[in-house]
């Protein structure tokens, strides 16, 4: 007994060590995958310092940590529509911006938005858009042409592949998928349009297979789902993980005609950020166009960085989804914040789809 | 000791259906495809690649020690709070213990975050493990407790009759007859807490990171083989402390010793 | 005796568990958390509570739809784990004494893998591209059945569920049954009593602590849980455990969220006691 004590306390010594007595450390918290490892390395050299990260698979989760006080963390990086309450919530500081020079390589068109007029406390960093991802043997096979939200909300064309579509776990992407499918904006807040929206989704329902917010790439690209709503940065590595896997069939993007959703997402510091100089430099280093092409070149991420586009795979510059044209564009939008009367709500409603 | 066959069949169904996931789990780890899907061909890589990733091996490697630390604890604590609630007949404390069991694992994450960052502790790994022997204590508590219920009584009785005193008579003579319950406790607790997540995530500091917020951040995409290699290694590592554990100190799990 | 575990809850838990149960009073962030507790306007200052989340949920059957649901799946596994776990758990009891340690072992082995990674072996399992679901779905075609889809049903959650829990009843009716004297049983068998009488009315009685307290490890953590329906679930899997996460990682309504956490402790321990009072009825 003493001998297995004295085995466990050798064991426990390192963690009570103090973690990283090296002062030059970056705490970023960013979503999972959402920087290539190249990167973080360029950066660790070109600064001296270390990376730590931490990540957040939705921006509900890194809210409710900073909305219960965690801190510790440089960086951040939510999505923009976040940034406003963010901000209001006194939970950033804002940027120096004769720090980050290379600011000016972002497209005007991504800047000054309506959540961070002037961009006071946030960057750019990357974006995507919400859209269909099909496995194009089977829709080619089933003589399906995906290319409206029709293709998860139209009973006769899910009963062609009931079963194998999985939809977004998560209540303002589908329901703005469906408010588009009815032809509202995704922003649209009268609740009647709401109880449409809600209808449409528990007719469609029975045909889904599942609500799934991550692990559809995978299903996707084993052949085991044929549609999904998802994101554009994730159907591409469905396509990348079906080549991998050798299969007979590619995994393709739909953008549908009714419009969609763009999510930018941006870097932001924490309001008591320990290292907020370090952070400035990692801002001005993920501006640069190289690196900041690193990531679109991993995953197929969206880039708002037009010094980057010289360095991104042709390939990807050519996919519409990922880059889309002025046309397409005019038709994507940003989501807003709800109010808490209008989150209630929601909540409701999505509690409702969820449990019938 | 006759054995029927039935019990045999029934129990060897049961460890079939115990360990066919976890033949795919180790099978799969030499799986020559990304995806954790189908089965393609066999490799050596993804164990290459775990013992390059420094993140990974950290990751498990607290998970280990915070597992190991939160199960000593728990089983301390959890084995006094037991013993504590057979003998006496408490109010407080079995609610206390079994709250914890019940109450939704984001709630408390939130609660004790909060609770953290009110009284001002650095949250790092320290903070995971205060989190976890919380919650351990409870099943470590149920276990004894279940245990002690109908242990000869006479026993203690006969000691303290030839003059042991009241934690004498705990230490040479009740200690070994639960040590079942209290090793069986300790497992339970080591499980519990190096498999944590929603708590984990909540609680950590920083850069503090264990196995199961690691491989969370790789359900987004796929979960590669990696994650298999890694779980088998965990697997195969704990085994191993677990079975030198034993060698010291022989016959923990069985009455007496 | 009880000091020291009484004094690390009050502090670990109790206190942050006060905060929460606070926090149903209250009333939701705008941006996530919790409002300001006191608040002053012009006519002076004021505490902001309300009872407001409370009334929503007992002024809502939906809610009380999704607490029944989850009893009956938690009360299934737990059902479920008792089957599969006693005959292991009696096999290892009464194994040589030098192969109980291994075999404990054994049992919990698989649980030292991660928890995702063998939801995810469940999900190749139960797959459609599996070869089991294949050769199941062929032998039930010879009787002129149609195909069935295991992954994203209720099946397939109950099965996880049950994987899950399995070594928290495994081990404590193992704790219960290794300490049971033979020697009841050789004077059962002498006085006439056949295997499955001397399992019903020796063995099994004696083993209700062990039960009891496998049965409560077991319901109690499966009644809130939520994750095995986010992964193998279908459309209509969700317990109330995703609703409660749903208020704290989706909604932002941490008010709300404490309640139903508050009603799902309170039911639970209530059927603990419940348990345990019955448990204390049984023994003789």
């Amino acid at each position: 007994m003493r001998r297995l004590l004295s085995l466990l306390s050798l064991l426990l010594l390192p963690a009570g060590l103090p973690a990283a007595a090296k002062d030059d450390v970056l705490h970023l918290y960013n979503w999972n995958q959402y920087i290539a490892p190249e990167t973080v390395e360029r950066f660790e050299k070109a600064c001296g310092c270390k990376v730590t990260q931490t990540y957040f698979s939705d921006n509900e989760e890194l809210l409710a940590k900073l909305a219960a006080g965690a801190k510790g963390y440089d960086i951040l990086v939510p999505t923009s529509n976040y940034i406003q309450g963010m901000a209001k919530a006194g939970w950033l500081q804002p940027i120096d911006k004769s720090k980050v020079p290379n600011l000016k390589n972002i497209m005007p068109a991504y800047l000054n938005t309506s959540f961070d007029p002037g961009n006071k406390y946030s960057v750019p960093y990357a974006y995507t858009i919400t859209m269909l991802g099909y496995n194009e043997q089977k829709m080619r096979e089933l003589g399906l042409a995906i290319d409206s939200w029709a293709a998860i909300f139209d009973s006769r064309i899910l009963e062609k592949i009931k079963g194998r579509v999985t939809v977004l776990d998560s209540q303002s992407e589908l329901m703005a998928a469906a408010l588009k499918y009815l032809g509202y904006s995704v922003n649209d807040r009268d609740p009647k349009h709401w109880q449409e929206a809600k209808n449409t989704i528990l007719k469609a329902k029975p045909y889904w297979a599942a609500f799934k917010a991550s692990g559809y790439i995978e299903q996707l690209a084993a052949g085991n789902i044929w549609l999904v709503h998802g994101y554009s940065n994730d159907i591409y590595q469905a396509d990348l993980g079906a080549q991998e896997a050798k299969q007979k069939f590619r995994i393709k993007h739909a953008m549908p005609k009714e419009g969609a959703v763009l999510a930018l997402d941006a870097m932001v510091i924490h309001k008591g950020a320990p290292r907020p100089d370090l952070a400035h430099r990692f801002i001005d280093f993920m501006l640069d166009g190289k690196n900041s092409s690193d990531l679109t070149n991993m995953i197929g991420s969206g880039n708002p960085n037009s010094a980057a586009m010289q360095f991104i795979k042709p390939e990807i510059k050519a996919m519409s989804a990922i880059f889309p044209d002025q046309q397409t564009a005019s038709k994507l939008e940003m989501l807003t914040d709800l109010n808490s009367q209008q989150r209630r709500l929601m909540n409701r409603i999505w509690t409702e789809i969820k449990a019938k | 000791m006759r054995r029927s066959r039935t019990l045999w069949l029934a129990a060897l169904a049961a460890f079939l259906f115990l360990y066919g996931p976890l033949a795919i789990v180790v099978a799969y780890s030499f799986n020559d495809s990304v995806m954790n899907a189908q089965w393609v061909g066999f490799t050596l890589g993804w164990y290459r690649k775990l013992f390059a990733n420094a993140e990974m091996l950290t990751a498990a490697w607290n998970s280990l020690v915070i597992g190991l630390t939160a199960s000593v604890v728990s089983s301390v604590l959890g084995t006094m709070a037991g013993y504590a609630m057979h003998r006496w007949r408490l109010r407080l404390l079995p609610v206390l213990v079994l709250a914890p069991i019940a109450i939704p694992e984001i709630l408390m994450g939130v609660s004790l975050l909060i609770f953290f960052v009110a009284i001002n502790l650095t949250l790092g790994l320290v903070s995971i493990a205060l989190a976890h022997i919380a919650f351990c204590i409870g099943f470590v508590a149920i276990v004894v407790r279940a245990r002690l219920a109908g242990m000869d009584e006479s026993l203690v009785e006969a000691a303290r009759d030839l003059g042991a005193t009241p934690p004498q008579a705990f230490r040479l003579v009740t200690l070994p007859l639960i040590m079942p319950g209290v090793i069986a406790g300790a497992l339970m607790a080591f499980t519990l807490s190096i498999d944590d997540f929603v708590i984990t995530y909540f609680t950590a500091g920083a850069g503090a990171m264990t196995l199961p917020l690691k491989i969370y951040t790789m359900v987004k995409i796929t979960v590669t083989p990696e994650v298999n290699a890694v779980s088998t290694l965990l697997m195969l590592v704990t085994l191993v402390l677990i079975v030198v554990a034993m060698r010291l100190s022989p016959g923990a799990l069985r009455a007496g010793g | 005796m009880s000091g020291p575990p009484l004094a690390y809850l009050l502090v670990f838990f109790a206190i942050p568990s006060l905060i929460m149960v606070v926090a149903s009073f209250r009333l939701p962030g705008d941006f996530g958390g919790l409002a300001p507790l006191i608040y002053s306007d012009e006519t002076g200052t004021h505490l902001d509570v309300t009872l407001e989340s409370y009334t929503r949920f007992f002024s809502d059957v939906l809610y009380l739809q999704l607490f029944l649901k989850s009893f009956w799946y938690a009360a299934l596994t737990t059902l479920l784990c008792l089957v599969i776990a006693y005959p292991l758990a009696m096999l290892i009891a009464r194994s040589p004494k030098k192969q109980r340690d291994l075999l404990v072992l054994l049992v919990i082995l698989p649980f030292w893998s991660n928890f995702l990674i063998r939801v995810y072996a469940w999900m190749i399992i139960l797959g459609p591209n599996s070869v089991f679901v294949g050769a199941l779905n062929r032998l039930i075609g010879v009787f002129g059945f149609e195909p069935l889809t295991l992954l994203y049903t209720p099946f397939a959650v109950i099965v996880g569920l049950v994987y899950v829990h399995l070594p928290f009843m495994v081990l404590p009716l193992y704790a219960n049954l290794e300490k049971h004297d033979p020697a009841l049983l050789d004077a059962a068998q002498d006085l006439g009593a056949n295997a499955w009488n001397r399992f019903w009315r020796v063995t099994f009685p004696l083993s209700l602590p062990g039960v009891f307290a496998g049965a409560a490890l077991v319901f109690i953590p499966a009644f809130g849980i939520f994750a095995i329906p986010d992964i193998l679930g279908g459309t209509g899997g969700i317990m109330i455990g995703n609703v409660i996460k749903q208020q704290f990682l989706d909604t932002r309504d941490w008010p709300f969220g404490s309640v139903l956490s508050i009603m799902l402790t309170v039911m639970a321990i209530a059927l603990a006691g419940l348990a345990a009072l019955l448990a204390r009825r049984s023994r003789l």
